[in-house]
């Protein structure tokens, strides 16, 4: 069993000793496998040493419908634009945040925000995918989204645990950016979770026993050779790859069951379904999923925008703020990126209803954690907050950031056909200063 | 209805109050400015009075002696004479979302998020009570918030209504709740599609003989990122604990934001809006809305004159007196 990221292993004499040592002490690991509810590997100091080095994770705290910058880390109060909420200070000298999130403003040495994102499309479903994945499709090719590269990219070859896990339980913008792996294939689609915090249909079917199942496994496998025998086929490769997963995936079941976290745990991310979608996601990057998108929808508040707004953002800034916590004191944190993103911010204007409608033109991201310069703010809007007065940000600027800061080499190819496909678009540069 | 006359009011304005038996109204509003202005001017010019640090959402005028209410969580008393300002209250931890004055105009009502009402001396700006009767969450576990309060003709009580639709009586003199009512279809939840909130009750009101409380707010709605909701209203006799009347409008969408009853009992008045606004006179004794007038601007707050003839209104962008007659 091997526990290598792919395509990272070098060579070197001491990255072999390296991956022997851990080769040896997957071994050992094994035995977690066996009951995936056991969180506590990291306590292994020389397993968790490895980990920690190699097994970088992302949870994207996926804002949908499109939270506003100014109620949250752009904010402008006493501009005309400005609303009603007042800007407060945060641990960070200089840097001012909604006072709708005191938690996080104690939390500033975390995050980086990125103030001046200009992704120029105001269209839910077209934003969506946009920010989904980095880069538009191109009409005969569609991409992977963030999830499924990272999948690709940091998953373990014969992970016992999903590659791509995404939570995403309102109905509404669920069809909008749905989890998609694109060309990469099923193999690294996700594990979609919209109505149950417990995956659906995971479990053997209470007529078959173990064996059974397991032969029934084999007898699939069997004749799946038997039929890609002479046929070169990148899909029949996914499909059985998936198909190799699933009793892992299948072990896996309890991870999500956030019932069996301490109540002290529980407590301190709240009662709220996005509380416990995002202990959930700890749960599961402890325990080897690379990457975990948690969807809290729905922001789109074209009416009564700081009242929604006022119900929202509490929320976030409590559950992103536990999140970080628990990450920090798990040894987590500084190998997982946690990201809150939208497909878009919302307008400066206020509308006769007290709303804020589409706006992609200035708005904010955030980045927390693994590789990220805590601390810091990136680009900066005008007074006004209507358009960015520096340090333009596109939605490839910020994918290439996200990569570099997981270690993934943001220019490599990888070949549809023949036929070589950057990871970003040819020419883009992630920006440096919000990497530590 | 006719436009009077009008005025901007520099953007949205929450709050309004008149000076009893003149054209002279004080607003507030969305720059955090306390305005007042004179309508028997030939051409009325807003002159601020003074400002908070946040959207001024609660007026109330007794006698020379205003006192308004902000996000920012503070009541400020002006002597509106002297044209500045008298005393400040750190009232609140959280937004102000309504003052309200006795009828005897020697008590001040304040309601905000941190669910509290807090009765005030006018005089010298004493804290007389605090009220606590409303939850600070919601069922579904965020933040409520504590819209609406009045008193009754008599000043014996006062009544407050939340979120959620919870309304409580109140004894102002003991400063205990007396009855508390329930109007739970101003509240919207959206379990599935959207998984937050929308709605509450923004009006309240009690009729001149003081037996029944009115609630004004926006029915259910589907798409809860717009204000897409029938006006609706309740009407409770409040000792009983009885709902009367429960009614939604089919004509007008969005909130009731501000009632007032005919000083003979024989309608009720709404204003409200969503984009647009509105004025909705509902009939007391047929339970029927009897009269449908759209307003140039989403209504905020209004106050009708002695002789029930002309309107003086606030909302999204103007001050308006209009003609309730025409």
């Amino acid at each position: 069993m091997s526990h290598l990221r792919r395509s990272h292993f070098c060579g070197s004499p001491m990255h072999a000793l390296d991956r022997r040592g851990f080769l040896g002490l997957a071994a050992g690991a094994a035995a977690f496998a066996a009951d995936m509810t056991q969180l506590n590997v990291l306590q292994h100091p020389l397993l968790a040493g490895e980990m920690k080095k190699q097994q970088k994770r992302c949870i994207l705290l996926w804002l949908a419908g499109g939270a506003s910058q100014l109620e949250t880390w752009d904010p402008k109060p006493g501009a005309p634009t400005g609303g009603p909420f007042r800007a407060i200070p945060t641990s960070v000298p200089g840097i001012h945040i909604s006072e709708l999130m005191p938690e996080m403003a104690k939390r500033m040495k975390h995050t980086c925000i990125v103030r001046s994102l200009n992704t120029r499309n105001g269209d839910h479903g077209g934003a969506a995918q946009l920010m989904m994945r980095g880069r538009r499709d191109e009409a005969n090719l569609k991409y992977p989204d963030l999830g499924a590269v990272l999948a690709r990219e940091l998953g373990q070859a014969d992970s016992q645990v999903p590659d791509y896990v995404s939570f995403y339980f309102a109905t509404e913008g669920r069809g909008s950016a749905p989890g998609s792996a694109g060309f990469l294939g099923s193999r690294y689609a996700p594990m979609e979770l919209y109505t149950s915090m417990i995956p659906e249909n995971i479990r053997r079917l209470d007529g078959i026993d173990d064996l059974d199942h397991k032969r029934r496994g084999e007898l699939r496998e069997s004749l799946s050779k038997q039929f890609a025998k002479g046929r070169a086929s990148s899909s029949l490769g996914s499909h059985g790859e998936a198909y190799q997963r699933v009793r892992g995936l299948m072990a896996s079941e309890k991870l999500f069951d956030v019932s069996r976290e301490p109540q002290k745990i529980r407590e301190k991310y709240g009662p709220t379904l996005f509380g416990e979608q995002a202990l959930a996601a700890r749960r599961l990057i402890e325990a080897g999923v690379p990457f975990v998108r948690v969807g809290r929808a729905w922001w789109d508040s074209h009416g009564e925008n700081f009242e929604t707004h006022r119900e929202l953002v509490p929320e976030l800034d409590h559950v992103m703020s536990a999140l970080l916590d628990d990450l920090e004191q798990r040894g987590l944190l500084e190998h997982t990126l946690v990201i809150t993103l939208s497909e878009f911010g919302r307008t400066p204007g206020i509308n006769a209803s007290l709303g804020r409608d589409h706006f992609a033109s200035a708005w904010s991201a955030t980045l927390s954690g693994c590789g990220i310069q805590g601390g810091s703010v990136y680009g900066k809007t005008d007074a006004k907050g209507e358009r960015v007065a520096d340090g333009e940000v596109g939605a490839a600027e910020l994918f290439a950031t996200i990569y570099r800061a997981l270690g993934i080499n943001h220019q490599k190819n990888y070949h549809v056909g023949s036929r070589p496909v950057p990871l970003t678009e040819p020419g883009t540069k992630p920006i440096k200063a919000l990497l530590a | 209805m006719k436009t009077i006359k009008e005025i901007s009011s520099n953007g949205f304005a929450f709050a309004l109050a008149r000076v009893p038996g003149s054209p002279r109204v004080l607003f507030g509003g969305a720059d955090f400015k306390v305005y007042d202005v004179d309508f028997s001017a030939a051409k009325p010019e807003a002159k601020a009075l003074g400002e908070h640090k946040s959207y001024v959402t609660g007026l109330a005028l007794s006698g020379k002696i205003a006192v308004s209410g902000s996000y920012d969580g503070r009541l400020l008393w002006w002597d509106i004479d002297a044209r500045k300002q008298i005393r400040a209250a750190d009232a609140h931890a959280k937004w102000i979302r309504k003052v309200a004055v006795s009828p005897d105009g020697k008590t001040i009502a304040s309601v905000a998020d941190d669910m509290v009402c807090r009765l005030w001396k006018v005089a010298d700006g004493k804290l007389l009570h605090e009220l606590r009767g409303h939850e600070e969450k919601t069922p579904h576990h965020y933040p409520s918030m504590l819209f609406a309060c009045a008193f009754s003709p008599d000043g014996r009580f006062a009544a407050t209504a939340d979120k959620v639709g919870h309304i409580v009586v109140w004894d102002t003199v003991g400063g205990k709740p007396v009855k508390t009512l329930e109007a739970p279809g101003m509240y919207t939840w959206d379990p599935v599609q959207r998984k937050h909130s929308i709605g509450g009750i923004r009006a309240l009101a009690f009729s001149p003989d003081g037996k029944y409380v009115a609630v004004g707010g926006i029915g259910k709605i589907g798409n809860i990122d717009h204000l897409d909701g029938k006006a609706r209203i309740e009407i409770f006799d409040w000792n009983k604990g009885e709902k009367t009347i429960e009614f939604e409008d089919d004509k007008f969408k969005g909130l009731i934001e501000h009632l007032a009853f005919h000083p003979k009992g024989e309608w009720l008045l709404g204003g409200g809006g969503a984009n647009d606004g509105f004025f909705l006179f509902f009939d007391l004794k047929s339970k029927k809305a009897t009269r449908h007038e759209k307003a140039a601007m989403h209504v905020r707050a209004f106050v009708l004159d002695e002789k029930v003839e002309t309107i003086y209104a606030a909302g999204h962008g103007k001050i308006q007196i209009l003609d309730v007659k025409s």
